[in-house]
């Protein structure tokens, strides 16, 4: 079950330059959320951070066990009990993470990523497991047999080196060719990654004196999707470009509205203001009624 | 509703005073009015403080987890989170500040994270994997782990066949890693003395090497069936009846020589468990084949996701298998001298497998 794309997943498309994906998942309670799927970068920079706490951990590990066994017996034993642990901690890593993090490993939460249900029901336990027991055959025991074998001889190709070169490239390859960016593991454990940005409750830009009155006929002429750039504009931060491009959209905006007298510069800011006030009160009323209007096209072709 | 005539004052929402309708202020520039008020701000204002409550408790348990909160707090979670769900729902329908929108999608989001997080107590989730999950799982794989045992019988059978007429096969059949200097040319009393009846090497080396090593390399062949059921089970069997076949090689080599039923004794100590945990990592495979080449009601992702846990569970439980098996493999086998108690703790640890799978967790939920 789904709703129709909101207006500000589209603004945020627009401003971003569609960088994100989006789905939406129900909760319990019945409303649907708007989540951004994670970007392949991200979740390779979690991935390697996560390698190197492993690799490290690995280490610290086993240095002092080597070191205590090396002295007294044969390196056979410390070899075989590193790749025991090794395994161990591999696999563990990344499921007592996600269980006690509630889907966040180190390199996740660094890059604030969180592993969720596809479905949008609470993340059990086996689905973790499912998804990390899956790392083991996508990535960790191909990497260790493509290190461990040796080279064909006189540079022949190999068909076992080939094959699993094959395989990394299918596992590799998985993320890129379904629409929820899932690798093998996701796809078993029926989970998804996503991005979940920490966001700021700014202030309400509303403008409570008005000075500038604008008509109906005027406040037609944009949509919400306008309305919601013009907002993001005005909350960034006044430097010289963000004033020049203010000064383009004023104009822009008195041109179309009509506007008689021009601007001044020192009035342009409490103009703006104003305008992003009463049209989002239009806007917000006729949305009321049941006329919403997406953006300026809308209620013009139909 | 009586809607306002052209031009409209700014306050086209209600005005904080509402004046008389004669009192409107005439249209035009520069003129002194009431003061602007909007519904989606004032919707904010009373609720603002309930959001920034909710984003301090979320705050915290992403950072400490659940427990860093207090029982008030924990007991204001829920609430917090429904009401900033039910904010969400009504911003949606009234407002079009999109700061405040992405900030509510956000805080909601992860509010719902915190709320519906998976089950932070590993205590009582063990329990309840090893309890009820696993063993369910494994019933409800009933048929699968029939194929299974089908493919490493036929596996084993094949290899028993192939080199008892002609011993050459042995050393095609078992890897060397795996032959262990063993071969045609062993002789009985060398089988007898350094393999079956070898002493015990102690609990370093039988622990620390032997037991590590063959848990790696099981695990690792168990989990690559188990991950090949994606390839809608073939490479699954084809690799199930693999394994067989050196099984069935060795059996072979010891027929000859007259040693079957000491070897079985040798092999069976740990061969039930680990042979059922290389079963139970096949059934978990074709458990996944099963359920994407045959998605029934649901679509091939929807089944897959709904089994594929099932599947998990499987495996983990496999996976513990193959540990106890390492530990019998590496200390008792060689510590247990005698055929006869070597049977009997083979197949009992076996029964108990088998019990285990087939009645815990019965009656745990209806």
């Amino acid at each position: 079950m789904t709703v129709p794309p909101l207006t500000h997943d589209r603004t945020s498309d627009f401003l971003e330059g569609g960088r994100h994906e989006r789905r939406q998942i129900m909760t319990p309670e019945g409303v649907p959320l708007s989540v951004e799927l994670a970007d392949y970068g991200e979740r390779m920079i979690a991935f390697v951070i996560d390698l190197v706490i492993w690799f490290l951990l690995m280490l610290a590990i086993l240095i002092p066990l080597v070191s205590a066994i090396g002295v007294g017996g044969g390196s056979l034993i410390a070899i075989s009990i590193a790749l025991f642990i090794a395994f161990l901690i591999r696999n563990l890593y990344f499921v007592a993470f996600e269980l006690a993090w509630r889907g966040a490993t180190p390199g996740k939460r660094l890059t604030g990523l969180r592993v969720i249900d596809r479905a949008g029901g609470p993340l059990v336990p086996s689905a973790i497991v499912a998804r990390n027991l899956t790392r083991e055959i996508e990535t960790f025991i191909p990497l260790g047999v493509l290190m461990t074998m040796q080279k064909g001889a006189g540079g022949t190709l190999d068909l076992a080196n080939l094959g699993i070169a094959v395989w990394m490239l299918f596992f590799a390859a998985l993320p890129f060719i379904n629409r929820d960016r899932m690798r093998g593991g996701d796809l078993l454990a029926g989970t998804l990654v996503i991005s979940l940005p920490k966001r700021v409750l700014l202030d309400d830009l509303v403008e409570r004196k008005a000075k500038f009155t604008f008509t109906e006929q005027q406040l037609q002429a944009y949509g919400a999707f306008e309305l919601q750039v013009l907002e993001e504009l005005l909350r960034r931060p006044v430097t010289v470009d963000s004033l020049r491009l203010l000064k383009e959209v004023c104009d822009k905006i008195c041109n179309k509205i009509g506007w008689p007298t021009p601007v001044e510069p020192a009035e342009m800011m409490p103009f703006l203001r104003e305008f992003y006030t009463a049209e989002r009160a239009f806007l917000e009323r006729e949305q009321l009624f049941g006329k919403a209007r997406a953006d300026k096209y809308a209620g013009k072709g139909a | 509703m009586k809607m306002p005539a052209v031009p409209l004052a700014p306050d086209m929402t209600m005005p904080a005073v509402a004046p008389a309708p004669d009192l409107m202020p005439p249209a035009g520039p520069a003129t002194a009015k009431p003061e602007l008020v909007l519904k989606s701000s004032e919707f904010r204002k009373g609720r603002a403080e309930g959001w920034r409550e909710l984003e301090g408790l979320i705050d915290r348990v992403e950072r400490r987890g659940v427990r860093a909160l207090s029982l008030d707090e924990l007991q204001r979670l829920p609430i917090l989170y429904r009401a900033a769900l039910s904010s969400l729902s009504v911003a949606r329908t009234i407002a079009l500040d999109r700061n405040l929108l992405l900030y509510l999608e956000g805080l909601s989001v992860r509010a719902f994270l915190a709320v519906y997080g998976p089950r932070a107590n590993p205590f009582e989730g063990l329990r309840s994997f090893f309890g009820h999950d696993l063993p369910a799982a494994v019933r409800s794989a009933r048929w699968h782990i029939l194929i299974a045992a089908l493919a490493m019988l036929v596996g084993t059978a094949a290899g028993f066949m192939l080199t008892v007429q002609d011993e050459a096969w042995f050393t095609s059949l078992v890897p060397s890693g795996l032959s262990g200097g063993r071969g045609p040319s062993a002789t009985h009393a060398e089988l007898y003395n350094h393999e079956i009846f070898a002493p015990w090497p102690g609990a370093v080396e039988s622990f620390g090497v032997f037991a590590a090593v063959l848990f790696n390399h099981n695990t690792l062949v168990g989990i690559l069936t188990f991950g090949l059921g994606m390839g809608a089970g073939i490479p699954t069997i084809m690799l199930t009846v693999y394994q067989g076949l050196p099984l069935g090689a060795f059996l072979a080599l010891h027929y000859n020589r007259d040693l079957t039923v000491d070897f079985l004794g040798w092999v069976s100590i740990h061969g039930t468990t680990e042979l059922g945990a290389l079963i139970l990592f096949a059934a978990g495979g074709l458990v996944i084949a099963e359920k994407m080449l045959f998605p029934g009601r649901y679509s091939r992702l929807e089944n897959l996701a709904i089994h594929g846990r099932l599947a998990a569970q499987m495996a983990v439980g496999a996976v513990v298998m193959l540990f106890a098996a390492a530990i019998l493999e590496g200390g008792l086998r060689q510590l247990v001298q005698s055929t006869p108690l070597r049977f009997t703790i083979g197949f009992g640890v076996g029964a108990l497998w088998l019990a285990y799978f087939c009645l815990a967790g019965r009656e745990a939920r209806r």
